[in-house]
């Protein structure tokens, strides 16, 4: 997956880049911003993080420029707290708004829920051999299944989308936040332990491995 | 203008006008004139006198009356020049012209004054902008680095930074709010995420209920407004928040409720004023007061009512109180 960033205070670009390559993405900067728009049509990229305030062109404009040829999911950032900025953002086609300092978990949460939603094709998401709906938020395997409740579901979906990497629990945390579950750190293990027993009854024991004082690994 | 107060205002006029006349009438008794001529001579002038009193009375009257209820009529006096036409006697065109120039100074006075702070207020949007970025930059670079230990330092920066934001924009003319339908829920949920990491630390439970209401208010707003709620919270002690949604006919309720150390009566009326730091302000955490005037004159300038209750070392519930205006959603 490659992300082009549009960013142009330099410092914050960098480090921006730095998080997304460590999470497993490749990047690619724009510096000459009179021919951003041309870059944005010319790259491959499959998602845009565009600034508002650029020198020499508005993020704004050039959003709507690129719109008119291109559905490549664009998320806006921008350090201004306006809703103007937003509501014009959302109705130029923008699929996210970001308001700078920006919490790098959610940044991370939000790029892939709209990677996600812009790849969605209709075939469900499957682990090993267990097919997984979110919709009904089950997961099943042959003739078996097992509901898990909407923090369970949170919690596994973050764990398969980097599966056999760690997750820490701020990150999981952040996610249940995220969704407006205000859970605290006695719940989430114990959300934990319940999904650790669904998926044994599933015949997957051991499948999430703690990993101490660094978080979750989905095997 | 009433006409005793016109003659009040004119009596030494007429002293003068009486021993003048006491004068010639002992003239013209000095030299023998008739009786009846007297008396004729006296109406006369008598006549001639009212009549001349009357017409100045009567000029002057309609002019200053309309003055009077112009002035009473006008919501910003100043503008009352605006509304005069010069009048034809001497004295009220030097008023006339009086006023006017001094109102031209004032509006001269008060429109550089409206520049100065309007000037002010946009590099302060531009700074916060600015100073946004190396927030960002560093909130960045703490977490590439796998550094945790500022991040509550810079969220607080942050804190502060939008306190300075939302200050400037309280008091300011311009409509730089849009307001549309908003999700409590959503909102509520941008709020408890970025505080997560001190809720949790201080083992505070969040709860919420009934939130999937939508209120016409504009996001970013309430946003803050529910930050400084919750940064108050935060501030005194609190181990619970409870965040509920109420809908009626006629308006939607959010109620705000904290556990914390409340707020004593005598200074409950006044925890909206400006600078109002109270007794929890010198008891407890270091407190500008400035927090609550914020979120009162926010709230003020998006129509919303905001009130308060509590119980000292019970509880605090602040109450944001959407208006349902249908005529919004047609604008």
């Amino acid at each position: 997956m490659k992300i082009l960033i549009i960013e142009d205070d330099s410092a914050l670009r960098d480090e921006l880049a730095l998080l997304l390559k460590n999470a497993g993405y490749e990047t690619e900067c724009v510096t000459d911003f009179a021919s951003a728009v041309v870059q944005m049509k010319s790259s491959s990229a499959d998602l845009i993080l565009l600034d508002i305030n650029l020198p020499e062109v508005n993020g704004e404009t050039l959003l709507q420029d690129f719109r008119r040829q291109s559905s490549t999911p664009v998320i806006m950032l921008t350090s201004r707290t306006s809703e103007l900025d937003e509501v014009l953002s959302m109705s130029y086609g923008a699929d996210d708004f970001i308001t700078k300092p920006y919490n790098p978990t959610i940044l991370l949460l939000r790029i892939s829920a709209v990677l996600k939603r812009s790849a969605k094709t209709g075939t469900s998401q499957t682990y090993h051999d267990a097919e997984v709906s979110t919709v009904k938020g089950s997961l099943t395997r042959g003739s078996s299944e097992q509901i898990l409740t909407k923090n369970e579901m949170i919690i596994f979906q973050l764990l398969l989308d980097r599966i056999g990497e760690i997750v820490t629990r701020d990150e999981l945390m952040t996610a249940l936040w995220d969704n407006d579950e205000f859970v605290n750190d006695n719940a989430l293990s114990v959300n934990i332990s319940r999904l650790r027993g669904k998926l044994a009854e599933l015949g997957y024991p051991d499948a999430i491995e703690t990993r101490k004082k660094q978080g979750y690994v989905l095997k | 203008m009433k006409l005793t107060e016109f003659i009040r205002d004119r009596l030494t006029a007429y002293l003068i006008y009486a021993i003048t006349w006491a004068l010639v009438l002992v003239f013209l008794i000095a030299f023998q004139v008739p009786a009846e001529a007297i008396i004729i001579v006296s109406i006369l002038v008598l006549l001639g006198v009212t009549a001349a009193e009357l017409w100045a009375f009567l000029r002057k009257k309609g002019y200053y009356d309309k003055l009077t209820s112009d002035l009473s009529q006008l919501d910003k006096k100043y503008l009352l020049s605006e509304m005069l036409d010069e009048p034809e006697f001497l004295d009220g065109r030097i008023l006339y012209s009086t006023i006017c120039e001094a109102d031209k100074s004032m509006c001269e006075h008060i429109a550089e004054y409206r520049r100065e702070s309007s000037d002010f207020r946009e590099y302060i949007e531009l700074w916060v902008h600015e100073i946004k970025l190396p927030v960002a930059g560093l909130q960045l670079m703490c977490h590439n680095d796998g550094n945790t230990r500022y991040s509550e330092q810079l969220r607080r920066i942050d804190e502060y930074i939008e306190n300075v934001l939302y200050y400037a924009r309280s008091g300011s003319a311009e409509k730089d709010y849009i307001i549309k339908p908003v999700l409590l829920k959503r909102i509520f949920g941008d709020v408890a995420v970025r505080n997560r990491g001190e809720l949790q630390e201080r083992g505070i439970s969040l709860s919420t209920s009934d939130l999937e209401y939508e209120v016409m208010t504009d996001g970013k707003w309430l946003s803050f407004i529910l930050g400084q709620l919750m940064s108050n919270s935060l501030k005194y002690e609190a181990t619970e928040i409870t965040v509920t949604g109420e809908d009626f006919a006629d308006r939607t309720v959010l109620n705000f409720r904290d556990n914390g150390i409340g707020i004593p009566v005598s200074d409950l009326p006044h925890i909206f004023e400006k600078s109002f730091t109270g007794e929890n302000g010198r008891t407890h955490t270091k407190s500008t007061g400035m927090g609550l005037y914020i979120v009162k004159k926010l709230c003020d300038r998006l129509g919303h009512a905001v009130e308060a209750s509590s119980v000292q070392g019970e509880f605090t519930e602040i109450a944001i109180i959407f208006g349902r205006n249908e005529l919004y959603r047609f604008e």
